[in-house]
């Protein structure tokens, strides 16, 4: 169906794919495996008309092709989802859907009637319950995301590329994003499927490639992979695991304590505790009023009410300088947007948290301000050429490291993350569960919210289950089976048991 | 094209020095185009005309762009920001208007007025244009627009659009006398430019300002007072204007109505040209320098040479539109303006190459 072969592309001096090759067969999903950097999207963006090769082939349904611009190559059969999402907030559903040109018409112009029952229908696919009239900024983020995905789905592509699309979806959508995939195989779709969920990948690919420093270094049928082989040779070395204690707390020493916050249609009457050198999960769905909670927690929620204490003493949080006074840490699920100011350097990044409290007018101490930074740099692993350089041009990983950076040097005592490795490669994962080890073993107080249920039993003592804006299930590490989380998590209410 | 996170991190692999140093300098010096442009112009002009690069010339030319210079370093710190100020003539003229008034119907001493004009420039901007955009959270836009027609309404009711003298020998001494032989207009250039190079790089708020205009929402996350920077930013754009408003009355010897009405475009130009973006986050008052000296220096050497003063908004808007252009393919490719070299399009077969 498509081939490429010896794709080149040099950015710079640097080369970003060495003669790397793809081939995809009607009907199947394919995996395409890679660290950040390993050349994943700049083969994908060849192949979608993003980018122009410096060499190397690509063959489409037995003709070679050459796309000028990715409406070249949509008109030729080949759509894709990035991980950045591309909707137009103030439209509607169904107007994103068929952006451009393709909304039905009739003589009176755009056949609005026709063009909802189309958008219904694609939305059908995806098991997506949203009213196609709805503007898609008012939308949680996960549901931006299948609306892409119902507009790629709409253009009867013959090849799906999929960048990651499951970075900010919930295990049930997750699920049914497969199911809608798994149906295209059966009208001789291609799929292309990028992940760092390695679990994913093994549930819904066929056939997997693997790519290195820009050239491929294993592919084949999925079932002759396993996932440490797969990792292996992703990241060309052996991944180093930690032996993970979780203890059981007293609940006396509660560090951070929460009675009955609310959040009005969102948080109901969530009541919990998190004790020093513990981490706390949050399982449950996008929506089910996990990120609501952690926000609430860090003062951006203003109608929130109830209680809250930090060390027996009880706060008040009405904005981000009043959490952080009050000795809480907020990392945030979206880097680029909420975590980050991309064109400041590493080091402005990084002090940014720590010294918002400092007089505006005074002048910062360059040299005490330098040594923070070298020595959040060596502790956090951070690659980066120099401090001073923008952190847009960081990894992933590496600006994720920077966004715990900057938290951890506000010295919290209470850390909340939200999605802490969304969009990072393996070997980044597990440099941040390593430093979250590393605070839990310091006395923090931690609570995670991550989508990613084998996160969660990697990393917490316990884990809380939300349903509908509430704590459903309070489970320890032991009993934190993922049926049974998903049970909860979808309101089974103990019958998900096994 | 920008390259994504995942080209970045491969090229950062790499060449990781190159790439930083070149995207260091290009952001530094985002200016260096317009800075070369001025040599070139100020090499030209002194080889043409025997009449420019004379002494009393240069000093001509520098004090001519003393009102443009401290305005548009203000409206700099409004956009690094992410925001902009169309106000700023309108508060320039209500500055002068209130100079006059502050000197002939209250009876102020001149450097009392002069202060208070100053102060008055800061509240109108902060109180006003800040806290409407700052901590109410409107279009900055909209907000600056409807000051911009409502301060020259207030400029018209309180002068009764007649111009007033304003009689004053320290007014006169800012507009014409020289200490150390360097006119007085020219050192407070300097002493603006310096102040406004300090706190743009060497204070926590300079830093804030890059941080709100760079990523409004993490700078929030991040415990910084959001609106009360933008409250700031617009509060030093207004006393910048009214320092312009005092040494407009100071040049003219009057609080005339009628000031400031052009000077938000130079202002603007001069700030974009020096490399500041409207978007906010990147640029700097250094670069708003060399675009306020660009101006000064074209319009003066075409009046020289006795060319029609039209050519310089020829010139201005052109360089203008060319330098935008530049920045945007330098930073981000001829891809990024839909322009692509060397490539066949179509789906046919393409011979390999």
């Amino acid at each position: 169906m498509l081939v490429a072969v010896g794709v080149r592309k040099r950015y710079g001096g640097v080369h970003a794919l060495r003669g790397a090759r793809l081939a995809l067969r009607p009907g199947e999903v394919h995996g395409l495996c890679g660290e950040n950097g390993s050349g994943k999207s700049t083969l994908l963006k060849v192949i979608s008309g993003q980018v122009d090769s410096d060499g190397g082939r690509v063959v489409l349904g037995g003709v070679e092709t050459r796309f000028a611009d990715p409406a070249e190559a949509l008109a030729a059969g080949i759509a894709t989802v990035s991980q950045e999402r591309t909707v137009v907030p103030d439209l509607s559903v169904a107007e994103n859907i068929f952006l451009g040109a393709r909304k039905a018409r009739s003589w009176r112009g755009i056949d609005w009637r026709t063009t909802r029952r189309r958008a219904r229908e694609v939305l059908d696919r995806l098991h997506c319950a949203v009213d196609v009239d709805t503007p898609v900024g008012s939308l949680r983020p996960d549901l931006q995301q299948l609306v892409e995905i119902a507009r790629a789905l709409s253009t009867d592509a013959r090849v799906l590329i999929l960048d990651e699309p499951t970075s900010s979806l919930a295990d049930d959508e997750v699920e049914s994003l497969f199911a809608a995939v798994r149906r295209l195989k059966g009208s001789g779709v291609a799929t292309v499927f990028v992940s760092h969920r390695l679990n994913e990948v093994f549930r819904l690919v066929d056939r997997v490639t693997v790519l290195r420093d820009g050239e491929v270094v294993g592919e084949g049928l999925i079932g002759d992979f396993d996932e440490p082989r797969l990792v292996h040779l992703m990241i060309g070395r052996e991944l180093e695991d930690l032996v993970v204690d979780h203890r059981r707390h007293q609940l006396e020493d509660a560090v951070l304590r929460v009675r009955d916050l609310t959040v009005p249609g969102r948080v109901e009457a969530v009541t919990l505790d998190v004790g020093a050198g513990e981490i706390v999960g949050l399982a449950g769905l996008v929506g089910a009023g996990r990120s609501d909670l952690l926000g609430a927690l860090f003062g951006l929620e203003r109608e929130a009410t109830g209680h809250i204490e930090i060390d027996g003493a009880p706060v008040r949080l009405r904005d981000p300088a009043r959490a952080m006074r009050a000795g809480i840490a907020f990392v945030p699920a979206d880097r680029a947007r909420q975590g980050l100011v991309l064109d400041m350097s590493v080091a402005e990044n990084m002090l940014m948290a720590q010294t918002s409290r400092a007089a505006r007018f005074a002048r910062p101490r360059r040299a005490a301000e330098q040594a923070t930074v070298d020595s959040a740099v060596q502790d956090f692993r951070i690659v980066s050429a120099s401090t001073t350089n923008p952190v847009w041009q960081l990894s992933g990983g590496n600006q994720q490291k920077i966004v715990l950076a900057k938290w951890f040097g506000t010295e919290p005592r209470a850390l909340l993350l939200d999605e802490p490795t969304r969009g990072i490669d393996v070997a980044a994962k597990a440099e941040v569960y390593r430093l979250l080890e590393a605070a839990k073993a310091n006395g923090l107080a931690i609570l995670v919210s991550s989508s990613e249920t084998p996160e969660l039993q990697r990393l917490c003592d316990r884990i809380l289950v939300m349903f509908r804006g509430r704590i459903v299930a309070r489970l320890t590490n032991e009993e934190a089976d993922e049926a049974r989380i998903a049970g909860y998590a979808i309101g089974h209410d103990g019958l998900a048991k096994p | 094209m920008t390259p994504d996170p995942e080209e970045r991190s491969a090229l950062r692999a790499g060449s990781v020095h190159a790439l930083g140093t070149l995207r260091r300098v290009a952001t530094a010096q985002r200016f260096f185009a317009v800075l070369v442009l001025l040599v070139v112009l100020f090499v030209v002009f002194t080889v043409t005309q025997e009449r420019f690069a004379t002494s009393a010339n240069i000093e001509a030319l520098l004090t001519s762009a003393a009102i443009l210079w401290v305005v548009a370093m203000g409206l700099t710190f409004v956009m690094l920001a992410g925001g902009f100020d169309l106000s700023v003539g309108s508060m320039l003229a209500l500055s002068s208007i209130a100079l006059g008034s502050f000197v002939n119907d209250f009876g102020m001493s001149v450097p009392v007025a002069i202060v208070a004009t100053l102060a008055f420039g800061a509240i109108i901007g902060g109180g006003v244009n800040g806290v409407l955009v700052g901590r109410f959270g409107l279009s900055f836009l909209v907000v600056t627009l409807g000051t911009l027609i409502l301060f020259r309404g207030f400029v018209n009711l309180w002068s009764g659009t007649k111009t007033e003298q304003v009689l004053s020998s320290l007014l006169d001494s800012v507009a014409f006398d020289s200490f150390l032989a360097v006119p007085i207009p020219v050192w407070i250039m300097v002493l603006t430019f310096l102040v406004a190079l300090y706190v743009q790089r060497s204070t926590y708020f300079g830093r804030d300002v890059y941080a709100v205009g760079g990523n409004r929402e993490a700078a929030r996350l991040s415990g910084i007072k959001v609106g009360r920077t933008i409250i700031a930013v617009y509060a030093i754009s207004g006393m910048l204007a009214a320092v312009g408003g005092v040494l407009q009355t100071a040049r003219i010897g009057a609080a005339s109505p009628q000031v400031g009405e052009a000077i938000l475009f130079d202002a603007a130009a001069a700030v974009l040209l020096g490399g500041t973006s409207f978007a906010g986050g990147i640029g700097g008052v250094g670069g708003t320098a060399v675009g306020v000296l660009f101006l000064a220096t074209l319009q003066n050497g075409l009046s020289v040479s006795g060319i029609e003063s039209y050519w310089q908004q020829i010139i201005t808007g052109t360089i203008l539109l060319v330098a935008i252009l530049l920045d945007r393919i330098q930073r981000e490719g001829l891809s990024s303006i839909g322009i692509r070299l060397g490539q066949r399009s179509g789906t046919g077969p393409v011979e390999p190459r």
